[in-house]
C-alpha cells in the first residue's frame, strides 16, 4: 500500500477518534445539552393525587395543550420560574390550556411551604417514593418542563427555568 | 414447640438473606451500566444524588417484577436516549467508536512497518552519483600516498 495513502488514513482516523473523544468530554456528557429522547413521542399517561386530595389523570386533558412542570422546593430555579408558571396558569387556563405541577424528590412539607410562599394554584402533586412519572419522563433534574400539544404528543421540553416567552409561543398557536 | 419454629428460621433466614443479597449484586451490576443523569462522569451505582437513588429504587422494583437486565435497561434507554448507558451498543455508527482505536493501531503499524522498510532498504541501496574524474584522480593520488 502507498506509503501517502497510510499516512493519510491514519490522519483520518486519529482526527475522527479525537472528535469523537471532544464530542464525548464537552457535549455527550452533558444531560444539558441533549435533546430528549421524547420529543415527538405521546406522553405517558400517569395518575396523580394533587396535594388537595383530587385525583387525576393526564389522558383526561386530551384535546387540550397541556403544560407539565416538574419542580422541587430545593431547587433554585424553580423558585425563578414559579411566579411565571402561575402568571402563564392565571392567564391561559380560563383559554383553555392546562398546567400541571409534579413535585419530584421532594419532602411533602416543604413542597406545601413552597406553594403558599409563591402562590402557586394550578395543578399540583408529589409524585410517589420511586419517582415513577419523573422517571417515565426521562428527567435529569428539575426544574424540566414538557409541553403536551391536544394530541398527547410532547412536542418541546425546557431544561431549566422555563421563560414566558416558551410557554406563549406553546399555547398562544393552540389556544382560541 | 421451639425447636421446629427454630429449625425453620434457620431454614429460611439464609434463604432470604441470601436472596436479597443477590437482588442487590443485580441492582448494582444494571446500575453501573446505566450514567448518572445529574451528575457528570458516574454511573448510577456510584451517585448518591437523588435522582440516582430514584433509579436503583426502580431498578429493584423491576426486578421483583421479574423485568431482564436487557429489559430494565430498554426501560432507560426509551425515556432518556442511548446516552444512558456507559457503553454504547454495539451496532450502526456505534461500530465505529469500537473498533476504530484497533484500525488506528493496526494502520499506525502498517505505517511504522513501511518506514522501517523504507529506510532499511535505503541503507542497502548505493544510488549515490557516480565520482566524477577529479574525484577518482584524488582518490588515487591518495592511495599512492598511503601505498609504500
Amino acid at each position: 500500500m502507498n506509503r501517502k495513502v497510510i499516512a493519510l488514513l491514519l490522519g483520518g482516523f486519529s482526527l475522527l477518534l479525537l472528535a469523537t473523544f471532544f464530542y464525548g468530554l464537552f457535549y455527550a456528557s452533558d444531560p444539558q445539552s441533549i435533546p430528549s429522547a421524547l420529543i415527538g413521542k405521546e406522553a405517558k399517561n400517569f395518575t396523580l393525587t394533587t396535594f388537595e386530595g383530587q385525583t387525576i389523570e393526564l389522558k383526561q386533558f386530551r384535546g387540550k395543550p397541556v403544560v407539565l412542570n416538574f419542580w422541587a422546593s430545593w431547587c433554585v430555579a424553580c423558585k425563578a420560574e414559579a411566579h411565571i408558571m402561575e402568571a402563564a396558569h392565571q392567564k391561559y387556563t380560563p383559554r383553555g390550556a392546562v398546567f400541571i405541577g409534579i413535585a419530584f424528590n421532594d419532602k411533602r412539607e416543604d413542597s406545601l411551604a413552597f406553594i403558599r410562599r409563591y402562590g402557586k394554584t394550578y395543578l399540583l402533586g408529589p409524585d410517589n417514593e420511586v419517582g415513577d412519572i419523573s422517571l417515565n419522563y426521562g428527567i435529569t433534574a428539575a426544574p424540566e418542563t414538557f409541553f403536551i400539544d391536544e394530541q398527547g404528543i410532547i412536542v418541546h421540553k425546557v431544561l431549566g427555568a422555563v421563560t414566558p416567552e416558551v410557554i406563549r409561543d406553546f399555547l398562544e398557536e393552540r389556544l382560541p | 414447640m421451639k425447636t421446629p419454629v427454630l429449625f425453620a428460621l434457620l431454614l429460611i433466614l439464609p434463604a432470604a438473606l441470601f436472596g436479597e443479597e443477590t437482588l442487590d449484586q443485580r441492582v448494582r451490576e444494571i446500575a453501573h451500566q446505566l450514567r448518572c443523569p445529574t451528575c457528570q462522569a458516574m454511573s448510577v451505582k456510584e451517585s448518591e444524588a437523588g435522582l440516582a437513588t430514584n433509579m436503583k429504587m426502580k431498578i429493584r422494583e423491576m426486578l421483583r417484577e421479574g423485568k431482564s437486565e436487557k429489559e430494565i435497561l430498554a426501560f432507560f434507554v426509551q425515556r432518556y436516549g442511548e446516552w444512558i448507558l456507559r457503553s454504547p451498543k454495539k451496532e450502526g455508527i456505534n461500530l465505529l467508536l469500537w473498533f476504530s482505536p484497533g484500525i488506528l493501531i493496526a494502520l499506525a503499524a502498517l505505517g511504522l512497518f513501511f518506514r522501517l522498510k523504507g529506510k532499511n532498504a535505503h541503507t542497502h541501496t548505493t544510488d549515490l552519483p557516480p565520482l566524477s574524474a577529479q574525484e577518482k584522480a584524488e582518490i588515487n593520488q591518495a592511495l599512492k600516498e598511503i601505498e609504500p
